[in-house]
């Protein structure tokens, strides 16, 4: 054909003309002029903190604005804007800022600044993605009263009495304390997150009141600035903010640019007008080693990918069935081939990225055994066609398409990937009960808690636990791990509770996600850490 | 056929001598025959007609070309060259392409066909309607073609995808079903400015005065002046719609499940061409022989019923 | 035919075809509109991606969306704010004015250069081909007409991103959110290539059509050279199938351009659709396809009056 031979030679051109494009690029920045990353990001949903639960938008906010508490390589709280966050009994939280920090306008970061915008994450009417982070904070409940008559009836839920936390108290004008319904002694984890970010007094049109367009330019307490107004479907510009009191960052400015497509991205940074990409499509991966070199890089996430078994589906209630299946499966394979080696296989139920985790603890019934798997198989009478069920709009059909090859081979059963076209729709078909089989599941953490992975995907009622695996035994054990004194102790129980995971096996854990980036030669000391975010302080010129 | 074009024809000098000398002997003759005729010594007809014959072969009894599994499939062997029976070499998922582009030619081929059929039929009787009677008839009809032109067709062909299908057959009537409501709005139009320009013709008002009722000019008189860029734009429409079934396919609601079609082997190919190239390569040929062939056929049909020609 | 006569028939025409306009343009946006709500699950998980949605938030949303109204007082609502200029709020709580300002020029520029390049290379090529059928020439454009028929445009796309913007950099990789017309040309000719098998088909096939009809003889009889016959009376009479194709090019590139636009990086008209096809934001959509639909229209009307000025026989009736 045609395009054969050309290929290979247009392979080796790119080589050498990836050279050339870095040598002048690194030229051009010789003189005076401010020295600005391009990283590449997706239309961010919001830039409010308390409405912004997505990566887009974490990342441009973590530019913009400094949590009171960021992590270091063991996921153990670091303090930054607090001073110090004590509590005696883990349930009445006592928060001291650090002295100095200033907004971008001028303003003094104070006590109200952090209630005050807290405060309005937390007031149901006003919508707030995020709100359900401050469910753990006394009077949370009064703010958020309940449907009269369920959300389909004909009646509004009453307006709440209040729009205030009674959980939140000013003591000074830089320390205030936080009441949780009941201890909890990773609160102080919890508190990293992007919605816990402050307001400034210049955000509020009125009392609990967001101004208007606040979220085209927001004003924040980080290390930038924004510089003009965000751009939509097209950039979002940082620069330095010289008055910051924190670790400075050794570059002038940030230009996020605005993709719609992470092949865009990639060819961008393959030409050269793009610095930083933070997760290299599946499909360049194979070329990206040597088309980047050593600027290609890779680092642990805290992405977790699996597959759940609904209970509500009859045929696959004999535990025994459920662990053939996750037997049958070949994750390296899978990992290596399909992913190559972007991922690796997971033989646990929570992330490696959360302290307590421990490698294999599912055991036997996530060692790849073929032969013991069709036995245990036969023998437990599993259903003779397998279903997968997985949304296509995320590019899950190549790995849904191998497992089910390798179910095949392996059980010699009939395998289907089924592709609905959004997310939701798989979760309609789940609520009205249909036959949908196995189905795909992805969580990736907001704060590095064992807890975060336990109780929303495996609890009663958690948030996401959309296949129903319910174990008294279970929730308990979350409960009390979340109650213990130190984090070790929790640690402990919590890891208790993951065992019965194991011996329950409602879901299959597959595989553990990583950062898969690239960058230009441009920059240097390129990270991208556990919530997929760039260390925006470590970026550094790279001559 | 009418006066008028008797005298065209003998007007007309022997651009063909082939048809200039059947229409030399005495023996009473008809369209058909004649077009017959021509048809039997033009050999882009025969070579087109044995490919046609071949891709209906194949998707008849895909066992015939080939006996390896195309579902059978395993990572071990991704993009692993040509082996044995394996001729293309293996794809991404380790499955032969050989045997997957054999199986695909069902799906593909009879989607494109039905898809296009029920295109063709409603462009036909649409556009033929409104380019022949005009005035309300085709006010009314040119405002339902704009409708239609206005909705995007990926936003009906999803919505319309959906509605028709349940998840528990393949998705091919849904499939055929869509593509062929969508996409006669082409061949409507082209239908309708070739019968507004052909009616104008000098014979099509002498075949009227001679009191030729509505039936007989459309058919007898106007179509088959009108038809040659309706059937180029039908046999464009085929390929077309077995690319834009991979497009369905892909957004989740197209074909379900395991389906095999070239269209779906082309896009997952795409991709990684930089590794293999045979695994997007072959049902691209496939696709384009196919494509290829019923455009051969439909020229050579249509210059053989071209009383124009002769 | 008088002249002063015909001017008036066709000013007739002219305000016939714009009042059925504005019927066409409430049938499609009614249409539209009814496809969203039909489409529609749960606008509102789609947002939240595969977290789950507080019930809170949930309420707080669908009230501001006016989401739980019925169908036909949703239309209401919606039309009456775009006769009077306000295309409302997204479901992304933007404007949908501000986002149509931002796409639509771009996406102008970008179809224009499609249409300006698959008319002169199909023209050109259609006619070349159309006169010597079955030479080299024709051969050559079947087979690449054929390959560009069987690559669907997310296979083209992105290999020619990957070849002419990545590898041989003749073109930048992507177009971004203000492109020139040099950034626009690859992402055009790939666009192009989507309308350019069929152009070059039928100019083609009335190429050789009209090169067999009656008038063309007559002129050889009367002793006109072949060059003036083909560039007077043939090319303007093999037009008229092709004015026809680009009115209704403008679907396919719309189509294209959802793909193109993504590939390339261009935030118009064609993404925002499918984002709001995707996301399920009726009002985004509708917004859009309204403008899309008038413009549809005047396009259609401008070719059909075309037609008067390339071929006087035909009569408006």
């Amino acid at each position: 054909m045609r395009g054969h031979f050309p290929l290979k030679m247009a392979v080796g051109a790119t080589a050498i003309m990836l050279l050339a494009a870095g040598c002048s690029g690194g030229g051009d920045d010789a003189g005076d002029e401010a020295f600005v990353v391009s990283i590449g990001i997706g239309e961010p949903q919001h830039l409010i903190p308390s409405n912004t639960t997505e990566s887009n938008g974490a990342e441009v906010l973590a530019a913009l604005y400094t949590p009171l508490v960021d992590f270091d390589a063991n996921n153990n709280p670091v303090l930054v804007a607090a001073e110090s966050i004590e509590s005696p009994d883990n349930k009445v939280w006592t928060i001291k800022l650090k002295d100095g920090y200033t907004f971008h306008n001028g303003e003094k970061v104070t006590a109200d600044n952090y209630i005050n915008a807290w405060n309005h994450a937390a007031y149901g009417p006003n919508g707030m993605g995020g709100s359900y982070f401050f469910a753990r904070i006394q009077g949370y409940d009064e703010l958020n009263p309940k449907d009269p008559d369920g959300e389909d009836g004909p009646q509004k839920p009453p307006t709440p009495p209040t729009n205030k936390l009674s959980g939140l108290a000013k003591v000074d004008d830089l320390t205030f304390t936080v009441t949780l319904k009941e201890p909890f002694s990773g609160w102080r984890s919890v508190m990293g997150y992007t919605v816990f970010y402050p307001l400034p007094n210049a955000a509020w049109a009125s009392d609990g009141v967001l101004k208007e367009d606040f979220e085209q330019a927001p004003i924040g307490n980080g290390p930038f600035k924004i510089k003009g107004k965000w751009e939509h479907d097209s950039k979002i510009e940082v620069e330095k903010y010289d008055a910051y009191p924190g670790e400075k960052p050794k570059i002038d400015g940030v230009l996020y640019k605005i993709y719609q497509d992470q092949q865009a991205q990639y060819a961008d940074l393959s030409s050269g007008a793009l610095d930083i990409v933070t997760q290299i499509p599946i499909e360049n991966l194979a070329s990206a080693p040597t088309d980047l070199g050593d600027r290609f890089k890779t680092s642990p996430n805290s992405v977790f990918q699996f597959v759940g078994f609904p209970t509500f589906l009859e045929q696959y209630s004999k535990v025994e069935v459920r662990k053939a299946i996750s037997m049958a499966i070949n994750r390296k394979e899978i990992t290596d081939s399909i992913f190559r080696g972007s991922q690796t296989p997971a033989t646990s139920f929570v992330s490696p990225a959360v302290a307590g985790y421990r490698e294999n603890s599912c055991g036997e019934a996530c060692t790849y055994d073929p032969a013991k798997a069709k036995a245990m198989y036969e023998a437990a009478g599993g259903p003779k066609q397998i279903k997968i069920t997985y949304n296509v709009d995320g590019g899950h059909k190549a790995w849904v398409d191998a497992t089910c090859n390798q179910l095949k081979t392996n059980l010699g059963v009939d395998c289907v990937g089924v592709g609905e076209p959004k997310f939701a729709d798989l979760l309609t078909k789940v609520e009205k009960k249909e036959d949908v089989g196995l189905i795909r599941m992805g969580w990736l953490m907001d704060y590095p808690l064992m807890e975060n992975y336990l109780g929303p995907l495996y609890g009663t009622g958690g948030s996401s636990n959309y296949y129903g695996y319910s174990n008294p035994e279970f929730d308990n054990l979350v409960k009390q791990g979340s109650a213990a004194k130190t984090p070790e102790e929790a640690i402990k129980i919590w890891q208790q509770a993951e065992d019965i995971l194991a011996r329950d096996m409602p879901v299959i854990p597959l595989r553990h996600g990583q950062n898969v980036f690239g960058h230009s030669e441009r920059v240097k000391n390129v990270e991208v850490d556990k919530y997929t975010k760039v260390e925006l302080l470590k970026l550094e010129p790279a001559s | 056929m009418s006066n008028v074009e008797s005298v065209t024809q003998a007007e007309a000098p022997a651009a063909d001598p082939a048809a200039a000398g059947a229409g030399g002997s005495e023996k009473p003759r008809s369209l058909a025959g004649d077009a017959w005729n021509d048809l039997k010594r033009n050999w882009i007809f025969w070579a087109a007609s044995v490919l046609v014959v071949l891709v209906v072969m194949m998707a008849a009894f895909p066992g015939l070309f080939t006996s390896a599994d195309p579902e059978y499939c395993s990572l071990s062997r991704q993009h692993a060259g040509p082996s044995g029976g394996a001729i293309f070499g293996y794809n991404f998922q380790g499955c032969d392409v050989y045997a997957r582009t054999i199986y695909g030619a069902r799906n593909s081929v009879l989607i494109g066909l039905f898809a296009t059929i029920i295109s063709g039929a409603i462009g036909l009787i649409i556009g033929m309607a409104a380019g022949y009677f005009g005035g309300w008839v085709d006010a009314l009809l040119a405002r339902g073609i704009d409708i239609v032109l206005g909705i995007p067709t990926l936003l009906a062909a999803i919505v319309l995808a959906r509605r028709l299908s349940d998840s528990e057959d393949s998705g091919f009537w849904p499939v055929v079903i869509t593509l062929g409501v969508l996409t006669w709005t082409t061949g409507a139009r082209i239908m309708r400015s070739s019968v507004i320009s052909a009616k104008s013709q000098d014979y099509v008002a002498a075949a009227r005065m001679l009191g030729a009722g509505h039936a007989r000019l459309m058919f007898r008189h106007i179509l088959p002046n009108a038809a040659a860029p309706f059937v180029v734009v039908l046999t464009l429409l085929l390929g077309a719609n077995i690319a834009t079934e991979a497009t369905l396919t892909f957004l989740g609601v197209g074909l379900r499940g395991n389906a095999i079609s070239w269209g779906i082997d082309i896009s997952t190919a795409a991709p990684y061409v930089r590794e293999a190239a045979a695994p997007l390569v072959w049902p691209s040929v496939f696709l384009a022989a196919t494509v290829l062939a019923f455009i051969m056929l439909g020229d050579a049909i249509r210059d053989a019923f071209d009383p124009r020609l002769r | 035919m008088l002249d002063s006569q015909r001017t008036w028939e066709m000013f007739r025409y002219f305000v016939r075809r714009v009042l059925q306009g504005v019927l066409t343009f409430f049938g499609a946006t009614f249409i539209v509109y009814a496809l969203m709500f039909a489409n529609q699950t749960d606008p509102l998980q789609t947002l939240a991606g595969e977290r789950p949605l507080p019930e809170n938030v949930r309420q707080a949303l669908t009230e501001r969306y006016h989401l739980d109204d019925p169908f036909i007082v949703q239309y209401g609502h919606y039309m009456r704010g775009l006769l009077t200029g306000d295309f409302g709020i997204s479901l992304t709580n933007r404007s949908i004015k501000e986002m149509m300002e931002q796409a639509w020029p771009v996406t102008v520029r970008l179809a224009l250069l499609a249409i300006v390049i698959a008319v002169l290379i199909s023209v050109t090529s259609g006619i070349i081909s159309g006169i010597r059928r079955g030479g080299p020439f024709d051969t050559v454009t079947l087979i690449i007409t054929l390959i560009l028929l069987a690559l669907p445009i997310v296979v083209l796309a992105p290999l020619a991103q990957l070849f002419f913007g990545v590898q041989l950099k003749w073109f930048p990789a992507t177009a971004g959110a203000d492109p020139g017309v040099y950034q626009l040309l690859l992402p055009a000719a790939v666009l192009a290539t989507l309308v350019m098998a069929t152009e070059i088909r039928v100019t083609r096939a009335s190429v050789a059509e009209n090169l067999r009809s009656d008038y063309v003889r007559t002129a050889r009889a009367k002793g006109l050279s072949k060059r003036r016959v083909i560039g007077v009376h043939v090319l303007r009479n093999s037009l008229i199938p092709v004015i026809t194709l680009i009115g209704l090019d403008l679907g396919n590139l719309m189509a294209g351009a959802i793909v193109t636009e993504g590939v390339f990086n261009i935030p118009g008209v064609g993404f925002n659709l499918f984002r709001g096809i995707r996301t399920e934001d009726g009002p985004l959509v509708v917004g859009f396809v309204s403008i899309l639909v008038i413009v549809f229209i005047v396009v259609n009307l401008v070719v059909d009056l075309l037609y008067a000025v390339l071929d006087p026989r035909i009569r408006y009736e």
